[in-house]
């Protein structure tokens, strides 16, 4: 961060040799800067010009021409416009359905998705021995490849990988974690919490960085219990935060599962672990059917909005409330 | 909290933090292993490090070619989004014209469009432009993806800048150019090396724009080829375990130096949003 006193060191030099104006060197430099500015009106767009060019070719664009896509046919029916008749087929089809049906686990499982971390964070902030260690290592697996880490847990959920071996070692019969259709969505799911619990850690000490430490120790001296200072000090002071971490959760819980599906499960077993991201890659790159996966990805668009608008409301209110 | 309910808390997580690295020393442990020992105790520790799987996966399935794709793409796509997302953040934050604001949150509202929304126009377009299964093609694809990450960040970093300082430049005879890069660049460098650090873990560590936007076989990135891997060695897991372990090393090394611009650049958004 450029520190404050930074401008009062710069200022005085520089606007005082502007204003001696008995160097005609100097002044002659003051003037071509004027003459300059009058020239340089157009600075600011020439410097912003390429980053508002793609933005607007390749994501803005594209969202419409996505849309309008979605109202067209595919095949041989290719660029004639057929209405609703991508959404209904989508509706029908019982992979979308257990696409949409995962999505609505996600959101229930949301809360623990953010309640872990959070915890960790206070138990960090409450400096437990070890904690800088902690910090490091919670922190790494979130800047691993969901492609790296859904090929080390195809190796440590195989049938006959560690994980099953150490519940035979306690007793406890083998799980088929990718296999079978009711668990392997679990699996995929917990290896997505495992693979980012460190992200929002960070962002949650971040936020306890901005806490008022007094409040705390206010709160202890008061006698209060731990459950007591998280609910009625830590909580409140951090309900921006925990709105932020909730809302990225959802989002990377989202977009960000692609490449862990694709690596462990390909949607399978019976096509139970498919999410919305899953089926439009199917349907555009396997199936050849660009403008269902268009009307899929509109639906997500639509489900990203709504769950965000909603999440931010309701812990607003929330946040009111207490 | 007590200190002895700190030492009594800090056992669960002394075991979760077991958890959270078990899995990746027991990839390298296994990407060690001979095929034979694997196959006999694939929890016991390997007898010598066997470098054979390494050079196997670097040298036979083409992780080589992928690592250096990969290596070219990511610094390109980094430089181009430091570059370009420099000089709007400072056209953002230090430059009153016409429109600013409306651009400003045009950015933000391009930050929360995912690229599942729009991968599949968006694979349209490159085919149209001709730039699918092109260097060219993936970059831009990777630039348009995290330019308005990359914009709001340094907007949010140059509007810290004292506006005198631009001034006092301006007033030195500098260009607009000149005040660019004679002054924010430079500033610039603290949140353009935690940005750029961010970038590139996004580029490095993406497979789905690569897989759409590179379908041919030697183009491939290389966490792309590491999904390759899985099917060519079902049967050998220790040469898969060291692909695996080519491809998460150079992470490794930039978490262990950089961990803490990574965790700034993270949290960067949550305390200025």
């Amino acid at each position: 961060m450029p520190t404050r006193n930074t401008s009062p060191m710069v200022r005085p030099g520089a606007s005082g040799r502007a204003v001696e104006g008995g160097d005609k060197r100097e002044r002659a430099r003051h003037g071509a800067a004027r003459r300059r500015g009058r020239s340089e009106r157009f600075a600011p767009y020439v410097l912003i010009a390429p980053a508002v060019l793609i933005i607007v070719a390749l994501r803005l664009y594209p969202l419409v021409l996505g849309v309008n896509f979605s109202f067209t046919g595919d095949g041989e029916a290719n660029g004639t416009a057929v209405g609703f008749a991508n959404y209904l087929e989508l509706l029908d089809d019982p992979l979308f359905q257990t696409a949409l049906a995962n999505v609505g686990l996600l959101v229930l499982l949301l809360p623990v998705a953010v309640a872990i971390p959070g915890l960790l964070a206070t138990f960090i902030y409450l400096k437990v021995p070890g904690h800088r260690f902690f910090r490091s290592v919670y922190f790494f697996p979130a800047v691993l490849s969901p492609v790296i880490v859904g090929a080390i847990f195809n190796l440590m959920l195989a049938f006959d990988g560690p994980l099953n071996e150490f519940l035979g070692a306690v007793g406890l019969g083998p799980v088929d974690w990718l296999g079978d259709p009711g668990v392997a969505k679990f699996a995929v799911v917990g290896v997505q919490i495992w693979a980012t619990f460190g992200m929002a850690l960070v962002v949650f000490l971040a936020g306890f960085a901005t806490l008022d430490s007094s409040l705390l120790d206010a709160a202890r001296v008061d006698g209060a219990s731990l459950r007591q200072s998280i609910w009625h000090v830590i909580i409140p002071s951090l309900s921006q935060t925990i709105q932020f971490v909730f809302v990225t959760t959802m989002i990377g819980m989202l977009t960000s599962m692609f490449g862990l599906l694709y690596v462990m499960t390909s949607g399978g077993p019976e096509g139970s672990t498919y999410l919305p991201e899953y089926y439009i890659w199917i349907q555009q790159g396997q199936m050849n059917r660009p403008a269902l996966a268009s009307a899929a990805s509109t639906v997500l668009f639509l489900i990203m909005l709504v769950v965000g608008l909603l999440q931010i409301s309701v812990l607003r209110r929330a946040g009111r409330e207490d | 909290m007590r200190r002895l309910a700190k030492w009594v808390v800090a056992v669960p997580m002394a075991i979760l933090a077991l958890a959270t690295i078990y899995p990746i020393i027991f990839t390298a442990n296994v990407a060690m292993k001979t095929r034979r020992e694997y196959v006999l105790d694939r929890f016991s520790l390997t007898e010598s490090l066997h470098w054979d799987n390494v050079a196997a996966a670097w040298n036979s399935v083409g992780m080589a070619r992928y690592f250096a794709n990969s290596l070219f793409v990511v610094a390109a796509s980094v430089f181009l989004l430091l570059l370009l997302g420099s000089m709007a953040g400072f056209a953002l934050s230090r430059l009153p014209f016409r429109g600013s604001k409306a651009l400003f949150i045009g950015c933000l509202a391009a930050l929360f469009i995912p690229f599942q929304v729009i991968m599949v126009p968006l694979s349209r377009v490159m085919a149209d432009t001709g730039l699918i299964d092109t260097y060219p093609g993936l970059i831009l694809a990777y630039v348009a993806q995290f330019l308005p990450f990359t914009v709001f960040l340094m907007t949010s970093y140059y509007r810290s800048v004292p506006k005198e300082i631009v001034d006092a430049a301006r007033i030195d005879g500098n260009t607009v150019y000149g005040v660019y890069r004679r002054i924010m660049v430079p500033i610039g460098r603290p949140a353009l090396l935690s940005v750029g650090i961010l970038d590139a873990l996004f580029c490095w560590n993406d497979v789905l724009i690569a897989l759409l936007m590179m379908p041919s076989a030697d183009h491939r990135t290389l966490m792309v080829g590491v999904t390759s891997l899985r099917g060519q060695y079902t049967d050998n897991v220790p040469t898969f375990a060291a692909g695996v372990l080519i491809a998460a090393v150079p992470v490794l090394l930039v978490y262990l130096f950089l961990q803490r611009q990574i965790a700034d650049g993270v949290t960067a958004g949550s305390t200025k949003g």
